[in-house]
């Protein structure tokens, strides 16, 4: 690509080539290349990517509404497919990696009740995610507040990615949440049944809970700009 | 065909212990064997089940395999852990139902069932071209290649008396090796998945990373699932640039942290290794 941004005639011509593509391995290049430009006018193809049944075309569209960010929320949230789990996951996924405030509800509502573990795994992944800019120490306590709650009770998903994403989730918690030292006990305990290999019955889940742990405990707190 | 499937244990000891719905023994066995069941009519009603021969009476059932009842029930006692299954499946093992044998060789080797070893290894001796071929006027082979091949992975090098270990491996090998060459992807990838349980060889992985890379995304699912349960590490990377879902990728690289040989069991912490593929996880949820 190159350095300067493309204009709209050059991000039309990388849509048409999305739309025209006749192999899933073309589809897929011609996907990368709409979301390298990670141009406005590329979310709507880009969305419509997520309901073909194509994971590699899937991943490359997800990475180019990533790279969008925020732009791209509303489109997202008013074009969720109620009806292809696969591509609601996808969308999950997309607000995850962009960690805006506004997909929220639609992260909390699918940790809850969506019956994709793959959904529930994004969405418990997308809570340690977010990206509360200009909030204050008293807003991020309440979003804490609000979050602690929900990825506690997913530590009893009886999927083990799901609990696995939640380890995941926790520990991401950290970055945004900036916790006091009580605090972060906290988080600590809800890590602890995960990381217990006699109540957490996947090697995998309770090896990473216990690197969690391990981070939080001797990472310096982490400051950001 | 019977409406629903069973609501608990009990409903389902009951719909496999009459004999009248078959729909229902068949969802009865399914259940058991997905449910775990440790009753102790379980096993036995289940190794009855698996004597049972004959198609579904009822042709609005949807299920059109053979010897439906016997098939599930073999299926469920590969998941229950318990020797009494083993001489009856062994028995399975030689139905004429390429099927029923399918099933049972996969529960053997779930159950890690020594004496299946050589039955198993004669169904596969004559080779690809024999017992590998296409079953006329089907997509089936003419024996269950797959699952066999499986299985023998499964069962590593424990002597069926339990002595010791079986020094001579060459005429095991031999056999497997043969399935590397089968004209069907799926197949090759039993046979390297086996071959690199049983040496423990790169070489045999190397070719299942080749395969992550195949055309048809049935197979790079295959061999994702096939690298996962042996433990491969060095797959690390190019599991995670496999174009499949991220779900089948997180499940094999899962298995890259748990199967490897070189997980130390007694660790409560994960290597640097297991730390890699964790990370590389974490990228996929």
């Amino acid at each position: 690509m190159s350095s300067t941004p493309p204009d709209s005639r050059q991000v039309q011509a990388l849509v048409d080539a999305v739309q025209a593509a006749q192999t899933a391995d073309d589809l897929t290049g011609a996907v990368e290349d709409l979301s390298a430009c990670a141009h406005p006018m590329a979310i709507p193809c880009l969305i419509q990517v997520l309901g073909f049944n194509n994971p590699g075309a899937a991943v490359a569209a997800v990475d180019g509404l990533v790279a969008i960010g925020t732009t791209a929320v509303p489109a997202i949230l008013a074009n969720l497919d109620e009806y292809n789990y696969g591509a609601r996951a996808w969308s999950v996924r997309a607000l995850a990696g962009i960690g805006d405030l506004r997909g929220l509800p639609l992260l909390e509502r699918a940790l809850a009740q969506d019956i994709g573990p793959s959904v529930r795994r994004a969405a418990a992944r997308g809570m340690g995610g977010l990206q509360p800019h200009g909030f204050t120490a008293q807003q991020r306590q309440e979003l804490a507040e609000r979050i602690l709650p929900q990825l506690k009770a997913a530590c009893a998903d009886e999927e083990w990615i799901v609990r696995y994403a939640v380890a995941v989730g926790l520990e991401g918690m950290d970055h945004w949440w900036q916790p006091p030292a009580a605090q972060r006990q906290r988080l600590l305990d809800t890590l602890q049944p995960l990381a217990d290999p006699r109540q957490e019955v996947a090697p995998v889940v309770w090896l990473r809970a216990r690197l969690a742990l391990h981070r939080l405990t001797t990472a310096a707190p982490v400051t950001r700009a | 065909m019977s409406q629903g499937t069973p609501l608990n244990e009990a409903q389902a000891l009951d719909w496999l212990r009459q004999l009248k719905d078959s729909g229902q023994r068949y969802y009865a066995a399914w259940w058991l064997g997905r449910m775990r069941s440790n009753h102790p009519e379980a096993v036995p009603l289940l190794i009855q089940a698996l004597a049972e021969r004959g198609p579904r009476p009822d042709p609005v059932s949807g299920i059109d395999e053979p010897n439906p009842i016997a098939r599930n029930a073999a299926r469920a006692l590969g998941k229950l852990a318990d020797d009494r299954a083993v001489a009856p499946l062994l028995e399975a093992l030689e139905s004429s139902d390429d099927g029923l044998r399918e099933a049972a060789a996969r529960s053997l080797g779930q159950l890690g069932a020594l004496k299946a070893r050589q039955p198993m290894l004669r169904r596969l001796a004559p080779g690809p071209l024999v017992a590998g071929a296409p079953r006329p006027g089907s997509s089936r082979l003419m024996e269950p290649c797959e699952a066999l091949l499986e299985a023998l992975g499964a069962l590593g090098w424990q002597e069926e008396d339990g002595s010791g270990t079986i020094t001579d491996h060459e005429p095991l090998l031999a056999v497997v090796r043969a399935y590397g060459d089968h004209e069907r992807p799926l197949i090759r990838s039993a046979a390297y998945r086996s071959l690199l349980q049983l040496t423990r060889e790169n070489c045999w992985g190397e070719q299942l990373v080749n395969l992550l890379l195949h055309n048809e995304l049935q197979v790079r699912r295959a061999a994702l699932l096939d690298l996962g349960v042996t433990g491969w590490r060095p797959a690390g990377s190019a599991i995670a640039r496999t174009l499949a879902e991220n779900s089948l990728k997180l499940i094999a690289l899962r298995g890259l942290v748990e199967n490897s040989p070189a997980r130390n069991q007694a660790s409560l912490s994960p290597s640097a290794a297991e730390v890699e593929l964790l990370v590389a996880m974490d990228d996929l949820l």
